[in-house]
C-alpha cells in the first residue's frame, strides 16, 4: 500500500478552490441528473411532508376542520402500548432482515465473484427475484410458508419434522417475514459484487506473499476494503426495512395477535382506518427521528470498523 | 393457456369476481405460479364482464353490459314517484358513489340507464369502489371537498360522517314530496341516519343475519334442513356432524365463529345466552368479561376444537368465499350476500332463521343508506335521483326483484318475497325483522373501529390456542374500557 498523498489543489486568495472547465461541466451534469428527482420531490412530496408536520399538532379526522391540540399527539404516544409494539416489531424486522440479508447477500456476492464459466447467467438468476413486484413475492411466499402444503414444511416433513404454522402462529410470523426478506437479497448482492470487483488484486497478491491463507485474505483484505459498501447496505437496508409495509399488509395484515404489526402498517391504520390524521402524522415524524438517530449511531460506530481506501488506519 | 385456467377464470368473472378476487381464489386453491399467471391472463381476456373502466374511474355514464344475470326491464313496475322538485332546465351530471359487488353493479347500471331515459337532462355517473377501499377514497375526497353528489354510507360510519357535516339534511325535500311516506320505512333501518332531530340519509336496506345452508351437504349427511325448531345446540351438533374430510377438500360445518374483532358479534353469539359485548346503544360499558359472556364464548369455541370451522391455516387453502365453493355447510350472512351466491353457487342452497339460544332469539340487523353530500353541485338533481332510487319502485327494482333483499321500505317486501332470485326461505328474512329477532344493537358508535382493532389481536391468541377464553376476555375488557370511556362523557 502506498503512502503517497494526493497533490493539494492550490487555494486562491478568496479561499474557494478554483474550478476548471471540466469540473464545471461535471457539476452541471450532476445538477441535471438530480433535477428530475428534485422536481418530483418538490411537486409531490415536499408539500405533504411539511403539511404532515403541521397536522401532527392537530386533531383531524380529514372529515372536518383540524383542531390545534399542541403536542398532545406526541405525549399520547407515551401511553400507547400499540406504538411500542409496532416500533418493537419494526426494529425486530429491521435488525433481522438487514442482519440476515447482509450475511446472505455478501456470501452470494463472494460466490458469484468467482471466475468460472456461465457466471453471468448465475448472477442474472440470483438477481431476478429482486425485480419481482412486492405483491407477487408476498403471494408466492404465502404458498411457500403454508402450514399444510408449503414448500418449507414439505421439506421438513422428509426429516420427520412437523413444521409450524409460519404465518398463522404469533411466534413464527415475524421470523417468516424475515426469512422472506431474503428473496430480495439480489439487490444488495449486486452492490457487494461491484465492490468486490473493485478490490485491487495487488492487495491479495501482497497478502499471499506474506503467507496469508484464504480466510486471512478474506478477513484482512476483503472485509476492510468492503466495509464502506457494507455500511452503505446496512444504512439503506435498515431505513427501507423499518418502513416496510407492502408485504406485511398483504401477507399478515399485522396479525396474528399484532405479531407483525410493523410501524408503517400502524401509521396506515391510524390514518386510513381510524382517520386520526394528526396522531398518524405524529407517529410518522417520530419514525423519522428514530431513523435519523439509528443512522447517526451507525455512522458513529462505523468510525471503528469502516476503512476508506487512502485513510490511515489508527 | 390451459383450458382449465381459462374456464375457471371465465366462471369466476361471470360470477362477479374481480381480478384481485381471482388471485386470492387461485392462491387458496393452491395453484402454482404458472397456473396463477394463466388464470390472471385469462381474466384479462374475459375482462369485458367486469364493470367498465369508465364507471370505475368515474368517467362518463357507463352502459350496463349484456352479461348481467338480471333482465333490464324485469322489476320495473313503472310506478315511479312524481316529484315536487322541478327537472333541471339544462343538462347536468351527477355522480354517485357505490360499493357494489360486480354482479350487482350491473343492476346499478341498468337502473341508471332507465333513470336517464326518464330524466334526459340528468346524466348519472356511477363510481363503483371496492369495499376495502371505499372509506379511504371518499374520506380523501371529503378532505378535498370533492365528494360525489350522492354517496353510499354504511351504518357503522354514518353517525361520524353526519356529525362531521358531510351531508345535507333531507327533511325539507321529504316534506315537499307528498307520497314519500316516511312511515313506510322499517324502524331499525332509520336508526343510524338521524341526528339532531333531522334525517341525513335514506336507507335502502336493513336486514338480519340469516343462516345460509348448503342443501346438498345436508342431503349427503341425511340431515334435515334447519327450520324454526332449531336452537343453537342443534346448530352446534349438526355443524360437528357435517364436518368431514381433510386438507383442501375438507367440509366445514360452520363458516365462522364469534370474534370480538367483529362489530356485529353480540346479537348472534352473546345475546342468545343473555350476555353482551358493550352496553347498547351508548356503548359506554364493556361487558365482555362477565361470567355469562365468558360461558357463551367458551361454548362457541368448542366448535373450533372439534375442527368444525376453518382455522387460519384452513383459510389459506379453502377457496374463498368458501360457501360459494361448496366447502361450508352453514354460514351467517346478511341477505345482501344473495346475488353473488345466486350467481356463483352450483349447488342447492337456502336460508333459515338464525337459531334461538337458551335465553333469547336474536340476530344482527344492519343496513346502509345513500346521502346527498355537501359538495353536490346539483342538489335538486341529486334529490330527484334519490327520490326514485329509494322509492318503492326503486327498491323493488334494485333490492326486491333481484333477490338481494331486506329493502328498507315495507312496501317493497312483497316483491322481494316473490322474486325468482330470492331464496325459497326468503320469508325467514321478513319474519326475522317482523318478529323482532333482528336487532340493530351492534357496535356502531365512532369508537367502534378502535374497539374491534384492540380486541381482535387479543382474540387471535385464543384462535392460536395460546390463551384461554377467560384470560383473553379479561384482557379485551382492559383494552376496550379506556377507549369507550369517551362515550361516558
Amino acid at each position: 500500500m502506498t503512502n503517497a498523498q494526493p497533490t493539494p489543489i492550490p487555494t486562491p486568495p478568496n479561499g474557494k478552490p478554483k474550478i476548471g472547465g471540466m469540473a464545471r461541466k461535471e457539476e452541471r451534469s450532476f445538477y441535471l441528473f438530480i433535477l428530475p428527482w428534485i422536481i418530483g420531490f418538490l411537486l409531490f412530496d415536499a408539500g405533504a411532508i411539511i403539511a404532515s408536520f403541521g397536522i401532527s399538532f392537530t386533531n383531524w379526522s380529514a372529515l372536518s376542520a383540524p383542531a390545534y391540540v399542541g403536542t398532545l399527539n406526541y405525549s399520547r404516544l407515551i401511553a400507547d402500548q400499540v406504538f411500542y409494539k409496532a416500533m418493537g416489531n419494526s426494529l425486530y424486522y429491521g435488525l433481522g432482515s438487514v442482519g440476515l440479508g447482509t450475511i446472505v447477500s455478501f456470501l452470494l456476492a463472494l460466490l458469484l465473484n468467482q471466475n468460472v464459466w456461465g457466471m453471468s447467467l448465475f448472477r442474472t438468476i440470483f438477481y431476478l427475484p429482486s425485480v419481482v413486484s412486492g405483491i407477487a413475492v408476498a403471494i408466492l411466499w404465502i404458498m411457500i410458508l403454508h402450514q399444510d402444503f408449503g414448500l418449507i414444511n414439505s421439506f421438513l416433513a422428509w426429516f420427520g419434522i412437523k413444521g409450524p404454522g409460519w404465518l398463522v402462529q404469533p411466534q413464527w410470523a415475524m421470523p417468516s417475514l424475515i426469512l422472506m426478506s431474503l428473496w430480495s437479497a439480489g439487490g444488495s448482492m449486486v452492490i457487494y459484487l461491484a465492490g468486490l470487483q473493485s478490490v485491487p488484486t495487488h492487495l491479495y497478491e501482497a497478502a499471499e506473499i506474506d503467507g496469508a491463507d484464504t480466510f486471512q485474505k478474506f478477513w484482512t483484505v476483503t472485509v476492510p476494503m468492503m466495509s464502506p459498501v457494507i455500511l452503505y447496505n446496512l444504512i439503506v437496508g435498515f431505513i427501507a426495512s423499518i418502513q416496510g409495509f407492502v408485504t406485511v399488509y398483504v401477507m399478515t395484515n399485522g396479525g396474528p395477535a399484532n405479531a407483525t404489526l410493523v410501524y408503517g402498517l400502524y401509521i396506515y391504520r391510524t390514518a386510513f382506518i381510524n382517520f386520526q390524521m394528526g396522531y398518524a402524522s405524529a407517529l410518522a415524524w417520530v419514525l423519522l427521528v428514530v431513523i435519523i438517530l439509528i443512522t447517526v449511531v451507525q455512522f458513529i460506530v462505523a468510525r471503528y470498523w469502516v476503512y476508506y481506501e487512502g485513510d490511515l488506519k489508527s | 393457456m390451459g383450458k382449465h385456467e381459462e374456464a375457471l377464470a371465465q366462471e369466476l368473472q361471470r360470477k362477479g369476481f374481480s381480478r384481485r378476487d381471482v388471485l386470492r381464489i387461485g392462491l387458496r386453491l393452491g395453484l402454482g405460479a404458472a397456473s396463477m399467471g394463466m388464470l390472471l391472463a385469462a381474466c384479462g381476456k374475459t375482462a369485458s364482464t367486469e364493470p367498465t373502466k369508465e364507471a370505475d374511474a368515474g368517467g362518463a355514464a357507463a352502459e350496463p353490459t349484456s352479461e348481467s344475470i338480471f333482465d333490464i326491464t324485469a322489476g320495473d313496475t313503472g310506478a315511479w314517484p312524481k316529484s315536487a322538485v322541478a327537472e333541471p332546465g339544462d343538462k347536468v351530471e351527477i355522480s354517485v358513489g357505490h360499493t357494489w359487488d360486480a354482479v350487482f353493479f350491473e343492476r346499478q347500471l341498468q337502473f341508471d340507464k332507465l333513470f336517464m331515459q326518464r330524466h334526459p337532462n340528468i346524466t348519472v355517473k356511477a363510481e363503483n369502489t371496492p369495499w376495502g377501499e371505499y372509506r379511504q377514497k371518499y374520506t380523501a375526497a371529503a378532505a378535498g371537498n370533492a365528494m360525489p353528489d350522492v354517496l353510499y354510507t354504511q351504518f357503522s360510519w354514518a353517525q361520524e360522517t353526519i356529525r362531521s357535516g358531510l351531508y345535507i339534511a333531507l327533511d325539507d325535500y321529504i316534506a315537499k314530496e307528498k307520497d314519500f311516506n316516511l312511515a313506510d320505512f322499517t324502524k331499525p333501518s332509520m336508526v343510524s341516519y338521524q341526528y339532531d332531530g333531522k334525517l341525513w340519509g335514506i336507507p335502502y336496506d336493513e336486514g338480519p343475519g340469516n343462516l345460509y345452508y348448503n342443501k346438498e351437504l345436508f342431503d349427503a349427511a341425511g340431515e334435515a334442513y334447519p327450520d324454526d325448531s332449531w336452537d343453537l345446540e342443534k346448530l352446534k351438533a349438526v355443524a360437528i356432524k357435517l364436518t368431514k374430510g381433510e386438507g383442501p377438500n375438507k367440509i366445514f360445518g360452520l363458516g365462522e365463529l364469534p370474534s370480538p374483532g367483529d362489530s356485529l358479534m353480540a346479537p348472534n353469539y352473546l345475546f342468545p345466552f343473555g350476555a353482551q359485548y358493550l352496553s347498547e346503544p351508548k356503548e359506554d360499558e364493556c361487558l365482555i368479561n362477565k361470567p355469562d359472556a365468558v360461558t357463551a364464548m367458551e361454548w362457541w369455541e368448542e366448535l373450533r376444537t372439534k375442527g368444525a370451522i376453518p382455522s387460519p391455516a384452513d383459510l389459506q387453502n379453502v377457496a374463498w368465499p368458501s360457501f360459494q365453493f361448496g366447502k361450508i355447510a352453514m354460514t351467517l350472512q346478511g341477505s345482501w350476500a344473495t346475488p353473488p351466491i345466486q350467481a356463483g353457487s352450483k349447488f342447492k342452497w337456502d336460508i333459515a332463521k338464525w337459531p334461538k339460544g337458551p335465553k333469547a332469539h336474536t340476530t344482527f340487523s344492519a343496513g346502509s343508506a345513500y346521502m346527498i353530500t355537501r359538495d353536490s353541485k346539483h342538489v335538486d338533481a341529486a334529490w330527484l335521483y334519490m327520490n326514485e332510487y329509494l322509492s318503492t319502485a326503486g327498491q323493488t327494482y334494485m333490492w326486491a326483484s333481484t333477490g338481494r333483499g331486506s329493502p328498507s321500505r315495507l312496501s317493497a317486501w312483497p316483491a322481494y318475497l316473490g322474486s325468482k332470485f330470492a331464496p325459497a326461505g326468503a320469508k325467514n328474512v321478513e319474519e326475522a325483522m317482523s318478529q323482532g329477532i333482528g336487532t340493530h344493537d351492534i357496535i356502531d358508535q365512532p369508537t367502534g373501529p378502535r374497539v374491534t382493532q384492540a380486541a381482535g389481536p387479543i382474540w387471535d391468541l385464543v384462535v392460536a390456542g395460546q390463551k384461554s377464553v377467560k384470560d383473553a376476555l379479561n384482557e379485551i375488557f382492559a383494552a376496550v374500557d379506556p377507549i369507550i370511556a369517551e362515550n361516558r362523557k
